[in-house]
């Protein structure tokens, strides 16, 4: 029994804290060193921020560089069937393009009554000042995230929490902000909690992401009154994003409300980053 | 001149597993997610070559692709570190206490292999305040587990490459 003991241990410590032909360093002291790390990861201080910034930035660069040739690849077959499908496509874009030129005079007449409105009611308007646009630089489908990283951070004033949109709809926030980088948690993620307002009934509720299914709308009041293809707005009561973003529409499912998303998050090539969020946490 | 040819043909298939780890740490693909099950290649990755040949795929470099892939995926840095390395620190102990290496063996000791890594990971994640779908967790341990075999025997002609 001592003996089987004894060479459990031996074994044990042959395994973890000898080095080995070249291994410059043993697995017990990098062990430790991944645990430092971990630990030291919720600690909020200046240097260590600058230290993780630069570790990011530096792989997000690396990471960039490494997924060309692949992009490339995949460009290349994108455009072959593109090229095969282009005859097709053109006849339906001539036939969408007829329908909206017939659409523009109506909507033109419908956003200059919309900016009427809004002054009347005092509501502040949301300029193109107030927005900073960035290129999705890593789209990695991690199979536990849903996030990807911009090519925009700190350099041009992003901070933690802010809203991220495709266009003018809502798809996300800012969850880590490096000097020239950051990263967008989607709303579908298991992580992501927004508060959210559905109109016309009023209800406020909180959206809850899922991972690949679609995100769900938690906390309803018991006797809500939602139908399918009611809007989802942000409501702004978290006082981070500003309210009335739109996000999806609802869609009424097995005895819970569905949000049916604006934008494709599988899509998403530019961002709009709301810069004039009310509570940004830096 | 042909031994020069040799040698750099050596050499170059010595770096493979060193630059598979690490491209699939920088483009993202160490968890192969297919439609209907997923594959953690990085875990297969360091547990044979750990195993079979430990000075090709050296400890310091696990730890920083596991960094590398903690970066790329958005979670706590040190997370996939710790795991890597435990499964490393698995196969490091089967190495010594093995004698005879078959499929077999490695396949049945891979089992402890996965489940303290994702003891660890479960823990690490769970602390670190991140949710994750701990059911595709499961699901990619079981075909991680089931689909050994297959990249076994690819490595294994790797190896073999190197060794002659």
């Amino acid at each position: 029994m001592d003996t089987n003991r004894d060479d459990f241990g031996i074994a044990v410590r042959s395994a973890f804290l000898s080095k080995g032909t070249q291994q410059k360093f043993s697995l017990f002291a990098l062990i430790i060193l991944s645990i430092i790390f971990l630990l030291i990861e919720k600690i909020e201080t200046k240097p260590l921020n600058y230290f993780r910034s630069i570790v990011k930035d530096t792989i997000y660069r690396g990471s960039f560089l490494a997924s060309l040739p692949m992009e490339g690849l995949h460009s290349i077959l994108d455009g072959s069937v593109k090229h095969i499908t282009i005859y097709k496509k053109y006849d339906q874009l001539k036939e969408e393009n007829n329908l909206l030129k017939n659409n523009i005079s109506k909507s033109d007449y419908l956003r200059l009554e919309n900016e009427q409105l809004k002054k009347l009611v005092e509501e502040d308007m949301n300029t193109s000042d107030n927005f900073t646009s960035a290129r999705v630089m890593i789209d990695k489908k991690s199979p536990y995230l849903n996030s990807f990283v911009i090519s925009s951070g700190s350099n041009k004033k992003i901070k933690n929490g802010m809203a991220a949109l495709d266009g003018q709809n809502f798809i996300g926030r800012i969850v880590d902000v490096n000097f020239f980088s950051s990263r967008v948690l989607l709303i579908s993620d298991l992580n992501s909690k927004v508060p959210i307002i559905v109109e016309p009934s009023g209800n406020q509720a909180i959206l809850s992401g899922h991972g690949s299914r679609n995100p769900t709308l938690e906390y309803l009041p018991e006797n809500y009154e939602i139908k399918d293809g009611d809007t989802i707005y942000t409501s702004g009561k978290e006082g981070i994003f500003k309210p009335g973003i739109p996000i999806g529409k609802a869609k009424l499912e097995k005895g819970t409300v569905e949000a049916l998303l604006f934008s494709n998050l599988n899509q998403i090539t530019f961002v709009n980053i709301n810069l004039s969020t009310s509570n940004t946490t830096k | 001149m042909a031994f020069i040819s040799t040698n750099s043909k050596i050499r170059f298939f010595q770096l493979v597993p060193l630059i598979i780890l690490f491209y699939i740490s920088l483009n993202g693909i160490s968890v192969i997610d297919l439609k209907f099950f997923s594959i953690n290649a990085h875990y297969i990755l360091v547990y044979f070559w750990v195993l079979r040949q430990p000075k090709t795929l050296g400890y310091g470099f696990i730890f920083l692709s596991g960094i590398i892939n903690d970066v790329v995926f958005g979670l706590p840095l040190g997370i996939s570190s710790l795991s890597l390395l435990a499964v490393a620190g698995v196969a490091a102990y089967v190495k010594v206490v093995t004698v005879r290496i078959s499929l077999f063996t490695d396949w049945i000791s891979f089992i402890p292999a996965l489940l303290i890594a994702n003891f660890i990971y479960f823990i690490a994640l769970y602390f670190s305040d991140y949710s994750i779908n701990y059911i595709f967790l499961f699901k990619n341990s079981i075909s991680t587990f089931i689909f050994y075999p297959i990249f076994w025997v690819i490595f294994t002609l790797l190896l073999n490459l190197i060794k002659n």
